[in-house]
């Protein structure tokens, strides 16, 4: 039945949206979340030494992230750089559980899917918005869309390790767009 | 006299009191989708699909638009809502624009 169903996501029923996802299109993007989620873990030695303050978020951390791909996910949040630092150390912790919670609510829709069909209401269409986009703009960074056109990007060598990180980028772009499409259509 | 009318007369007790309000800006990138950036701007602004789309060429256009203004603890609850859907916004003074 399952390969019955149209591609991508659609609205399935009063509140749910339905997608059918082929066995490597699942694991690719289960691969991707797990990535994202061991990738926004907290760095061992950030973890504040004061209990309460690790309690409640706050971190020891009030620098940007060195790596470009974290920098993105966690941007800064004021061109002020000592505002900046302040406001990364009492949230930075906070973002990054919440961008690992939406990865963490993909990766468990995939792993449970029945027969490749992954079923998800509302809030967990934001989940996977956010860790879809998430993905691509750690994707993105790889690629160096903000230098390259999509022009440029479609003519990567097939010998390219490159092209097929664009194929996947490129698919996901997709992918967000039918849910996009399938939860704008609903709360019209 | 100049004529003062309500609104230049918040302004005017604002600056003095110290009030100045705060704004929230969202920056272009080329990653995000233009249907995404509609999306999150209904979503967590509840703006109207017309007001959101407007916005987004905004920031598509003119590369950043200012979509919330109030104090600065609103704004950066504001910003940490919107990193958290992977937009890149920041906050600042709304006088220093």
């Amino acid at each position: 039945m399952s390969s019955d169903l149209p591609r991508g996501f659609h609205p399935h029923g009063d509140t749910a949206f339905v997608a059918n996802f082929s066995e490597s299109e699942r694991e690719v993007l289960t691969n991707l979340a797990e990535q994202i989620i061991e990738l926004l873990a907290e760095r061992l030695d950030h973890q504040s030494d004061d209990p309460l303050a690790a309690m409640v978020g706050i971190t020891s951390h009030d620098t940007p992230p060195d790596d470009e791909v974290l920098l993105r996910l966690l941007p800064n949040a004021y061109a002020d750089q000592v505002d900046a630092s302040e406001f990364r150390r009492y949230t930075e912790s906070t973002l990054r559980a919440k961008k690992q919670g939406h990865a963490m609510a993909m990766r468990i829709n995939l792993k449970t899917a029945i027969d490749g069909v992954v079923e998800i209401d509302r809030n967990g269409a934001n989940d996977w918005l956010g860790a879809i986009n998430d993905v691509r703009l750690a994707l993105g960074v790889r690629l160096k869309v903000e230098e390259n056109s999509p022009e440029q990007l479609q003519l990567i060598s097939p010998d390219d390790p490159m092209h097929g990180v664009y194929a996947v980028y490129s698919w996901l772009g997709w992918l967000q767009e039918s849910l996009l499409e399938a939860v704008m259509k609903k709360s019209q | 006299m100049v004529k003062v009318n309500e609104k230049i007369d918040e302004e005017l007790k604002a600056i003095f009191s110290g009030d100045v309000p705060w704004i929230t800006i969202i920056w272009d990138d080329p990653v995000n989708l233009m249907t995404y950036v509609t999306y999150v701007l209904m979503e967590l602004f509840g703006f109207s699909k017309e007001k959101a789309t407007e916005l987004m060429m905004k920031i598509h256009t003119e590369g950043k638009a200012v979509v919330s203004t109030g104090t600065r603890e609103e704004m950066e609850r504001d910003v940490s809502r919107v990193h958290e859907f992977g937009l890149w916004a920041t906050l600042q003074r709304g006088d220093l624009q």
